[in-house]
């Protein structure tokens, strides 16, 4: 039995459990639900992306066949619903009332009794608009003759700068900074983090239910945090919370851009109660891109003291943050940059200061943390930049540059110059093990052959930290509420377990991975254990998926729930087995009298005992909760080293090796954890060649659809290569750290860092991303290089 | 966008500016034209269809000719919606004689496109919006150069 309980305990490659049903094509998703009587949605949208509305006229549009009704924001306005909070505090339009901010605002919602007429009837509402001033560069924004964007909050807002937020020690950089100037060496970089968008293959959407005879609403929702979703329906609609029920069927991807709540979910929910009659609404391509939370836009300016040798000694970073029309940014409330003060990195600076000034401008709302944990990744790519910028300057290799700066293992905890307690990490294991597995030196002379001989070929190093897992409460919650997070254990007489999550899964594999917790702390088969998640009206409370928070703070909680279930178990076999608690042991399946091994009873005989022969003294049943509330963050980190060819007639950029070294601290199923990094390194593979959100001046969207918005296929894609080490998380029941994220905050700066070495001979320092074969290209034009 | 180009039509100043102030006939030479209904006094409404890239729409266009000066100057503003896309016109034309039988226009133009054709057919949208400018140019050249047959020409617009 032991070797059965072994073979699926953590660090097996225990296949998906949730796979049998994609890839049957019988996954479940929002736009799978059909109820009778159900009737569909589609939004009027601002082709302005600043406007004036003169006025609407919904008179043709009632006149389309199958048109049932449609909401302006005026109806909402006369329900108290016109405007509703975003993740940041601020309030955004629900349905526009007398001015558009961005293009592609939602503008009024209709409602027909099919999806034909609903889009039909869309586009018979008149809407009269008044075009206003667009700004859509946040250099702009500022500009004292600029256009307020939000008359709405002048009062509390009087400018379009949203916030100034600063941190660190300005005294101390500014020292450091000064001696540095006099006896060591200051570099400076300009960057750019370009608007890019999660686009999840499956686009945002919901079918609302209200039963008017019940009372109950029921929502099938896009949602990657559907209890938290419900209690801001509760508040804002002032519905009874018992009668909402949020259920996240299966998700089609989520990478934080169904986080935040968009106003068609409001008007489905509108609707519905209004019709009483299911309504279902489900974005389209253009609509998802062009109007849903974007990620990143960050404008960053960093500076770096250094000895001569060297050795790093200050930070120095100012950042414009372009949030668009709202402030719908998904950030813990105290922090309004996230944790983008985690950008020292993996490196041992005494002082640094940060500040961020974030404004409006017209373009969609956003700067939601796409598989990120809110700004690591522009934290990172800053960092990471700024260290071969520094190699770059002084002449030294960017590698021993990083092994030399590197927080060393037996400094841990670390506390950060920005007052972060890193857990624990090795980070020059985990590059001199990538180094090793390409052979760093081997390459090193290989680009010197190829420079030698005009062939342009670069090395880039990305040894980035992540700090994920958000809690503890007392320091993170969303929209007040403190982000722990929850399992509840269910043990049936029989032994087999049914657990429920507060976390939500959007493909990471929750149904497998927290199934293994369990059945390794209870040592039993994952094939017992079953995984709830998603339905408000069953799973405990918890925040929600993203920022690579499930393993850290769910998987916690889970590990933990199956400690109280195991404790009571334990005290059954002490009753059955005539003996004192203290006189027991345990082994993965079974408590056994000390000394005594043949004595003992397993998981499955005392499940079954609790419901039948259960000591008097104690409760029947085998069941537990636990809401855990994490102590620190976790720091996963990895080194990845990219190599890149450059093609010199075209510019094109091709990734001839990408090594990813990961270490994210115990590993539960290292099958999903190797998917979890391929598809992560995809995803920060985008940014660095392919991806960003553009607009023309008039804030025309000039990306909104996948023929112009380039998200990486197979094509694209290279052949990734995997390793790790590990370095369990001190304060986690099981050691994990999360890795969901790690591989888009680590990749991007590899890629960049190894297309800047490849040109660093010719005087190239940074190249902002996406690096298209367009902007290379013309670098080589310029430096006389390109191939006929 | 902003486009502008000069042309030289076989045809005296006076019947290039008679041509132009017949709507009709200005309006027949717009590419995509279905309809045009006077509203008022030197105030129309166009119905055009374009199609840029993918997208194909509709355009209801308000016009008006806010600015004239006999025989050489002329202003002509549309703004119009299609579903979820909008566009604002404004071009100027200047006419010069430059002898009994030759006038040399020269007009300029501004267009300001919103919306999903502009969004969708944006990598399309300034070689079209240059393409559909100079196709109306080169129909209002071709038709003042024909001979007299000014009768036939109104027909074919009403047709």
């Amino acid at each position: 039995m032991a070797t059965e309980v072994f073979k699926h305990g953590l660090g097996e490659p225990y296949k998906r459990k949730e796979d049998a049903r994609f890839i049957r094509g019988e996954g479940k998703y929002v736009d799978d639900v059909q109820l009778k009587g159900m009737l569909y949605g589609d939004i009027v949208r601002s082709p302005y992306a600043h406007a004036l509305i003169k006025s609407i006229d919904i008179s043709e549009a009632m006149k389309v066949p199958g048109v049932v009704a449609v909401i302006t924001g005026k109806d909402l306005d006369a329900a108290g619903l016109a405007w509703m909070p975003t993740l940041s505090g601020d309030t955004e339009a629900v349905l526009a009332l007398d001015r558009v901010h961005f293009q592609m605002q939602e503008v009024a919602f209709v409602v027909a009794t099919s999806r034909y007429a609903a889009a039909d009837g869309a586009a018979a509402v008149e809407v009269e608009y008044e075009p206003l001033q667009v700004i859509v560069d946040p250099k702009k924004a500022l500009d004292p003759d600029a256009p307020l964007l939000r008359p709405d909050k002048k009062d509390k807002q009087p400018t379009n700068q949203i916030y100034h937020w600063e941190t660190g020690d300005r005294t101390g950089t500014d020292e450091a900074f000064t001696d540095a100037e006099a006896n060591g060496i200051v570099v400076k970089q300009d960057m750019f983090i370009p608007r890019i968008h999660p686009a999840p293959i499956e686009t945002c959407g919901c079918v609302a239910d209200y039963n008017k005879t019940t009372a109950k609403l029921t929502v099938w929702l896009t949602s990657q945090a559907p209890h938290v979703h419900r209690t801001l329906f509760a508040i804002v609609a002032g519905l009874p919370e018992h009668r909402i029920r949020i259920i996240s069927p299966d998700v089609g991807g989520g990478f934080g851009n169904k986080v935040p709540i968009y106003p068609g979910y409001v008007c489905a929910v509108v609707a519905s109660l209004t019709t009483g009659k299911p309504v279902k609404w489900i974005e389209d391509r253009s609509e998802n891109i062009a109007s849903t939370g974007f990620a990143r836009d960050y404008h960053i300016h960093a500076e770096l003291a250094a000895d001569k040798d060297g050795t790093v000694k200050a930070l120095k970073v100012h950042t414009l943050a372009d949030h668009g029309a709202f402030d719908a940014a998904a950030q813990p409330t105290k922090f309004p940059a996230g944790l983008f003060h985690i950008c020292t990195g993996s490196y041992d600076f005494k002082h640094a200061f940060v500040d961020v000034d974030a404004v409006h401008t017209n373009k969609a709302p956003g700067g939601i943390a796409y598989r990120c944990s809110f700004r690591v990744t522009e934290a990172s790519y800053l960092i990471e930049r700024m260290m071969d910028t520094l190699a770059h300057d002084l002449g030294k290799d960017p590698a021993q540059l990083r092994l030399q700066n590197f927080i060393k293992p037996e400094a841990f905890p670390y506390r950060s110059a920005l007052d972060w307690t890193f857990d624990s990490g090795n980070y020059e294991g985990a590059l001199k093990l990538a180094m090793k597995n390409v052979d760093y030196e081997g390459l090193r002379r290989e680009q010197a052959e190829k420079r030698a001989r005009g062939e342009l070929m670069g090395i880039g190093i990305s040894s980035f930290t992540e700090i994920v897992g958000a809690g503890p409460g007392k320091h993170f919650d969303i929209a007040g509420i403190q982000m722990f997070d929850s399992c509840e254990v269910r043990v049936h007489p029989t032994g087999k377990i049914l657990a429920r999550i507060g976390v939500q899964t959007q493909g990471q594999g929750h149904e497998t991975t927290f199934a293994q917790i369990i059945a390794a702390e209870l040592g039993m088969s994952p094939d017992d254990v079953d995984v709830e998640h998603g339905d408000t009206d069953t799973a405990p409370y918890g925040l929600g998926t993203y920022a690579s928070r499930s393993t850290p703070v769910a998987g916690a909680a889970t590990a933990l729930a199956a400690r109280k279930v195991r404790d009571k178990a334990k005290k059954i076999a002490a009753y059955l087995l005539e003996v004192g608690e203290e006189d027991l042991e345990w082994e993965p399946g079974r408590f056994f009298v000390k000394g005594t091994p043949g004595k003992g009873k397993t998981i499955q005989e005392l499940a079954f005992a609790a419901y039948t022969n259960c000591p008097p003294y104690l409760e029947p049943g085998l069941e537990a909760v636990n809401y855990y509330d994490p102590p620190n963050l976790t720091y996963p980190f990895g080194s990845y080293i990219c190599v890149v060819d450059i093609d010199r007639g075209t510019g094109q950029v091709d990734i001839r090796r990408f090594m990813a070294v990961d270490d994210c601290g115990t590993i539960i199923n290292p099958m999903i954890v190797e998917g979890q990094i391929h598809g992560g390194l995809t995803q920060g593979l985008a940014p660095a060649l392919y991806e960003e959100v553009t607009f023309d001046e008039d804030g025309n969207i000039l990306n909104g659809n996948f023929q112009d918005y380039l998200v990486p296929t197979a094509m694209e894609t290279p052949n990734w290569e995997t390793d790790r080490t590990v370095t369990p998380s001190p304060h986690h029941p099981i050691g994990a750290k999360g890795v969901g994220e790690s591989p888009t905050v680590g990749a991007p700066q590899a890629i960049v860092n190894a297309v800047v070495d490849a040109l660093a001979h010719l005087g190239v320092r940074h190249i902002d991303m996406p690096i298209t074969p367009w902007k290379v290209w013309n670098i080589l034009k310029e430096k006389g290089l390109t191939a006929d | 966008m902003y486009f502008s180009d000069t042309q030289t039509i076989a045809a005296p100043i006076g019947k290039v500016w008679a041509f132009l102030l017949d709507v009709n006939k200005v309006a027949a030479c717009a590419p995509g034209f279905q309809s045009l209904e006077e509203l008022g006094e030197e105030h129309w409404k166009a119905v055009v269809s374009v199609g840029v890239g993918p997208v194909k729409a509709k355009f209801t266009l308000d016009v008006t000719r806010p600015e004239m000066q006999e025989p050489e100057h002329m202003v002509v503003k549309g703004r119009g919606k299609a579903p979820g896309s909008a566009v604002e016109l404004s071009g100027e034309m200047n006419l010069t004689a430059l002898d009994d039988e030759q006038t040399r226009m020269d007009w300029e133009a501004t267009v300001v496109v919103s919306g999903t054709i502009a969004s969708v057919g944006a990598r399309l949208m300034q070689g079209t919006a240059q393409k559909l400018t100079g196709q109306f140019f080169d129909c209002l050249k071709t038709r003042l150069q024909v001979p007299d047959a000014p009768d036939a020409e109104v027909d074919s617009v009403n047709g």
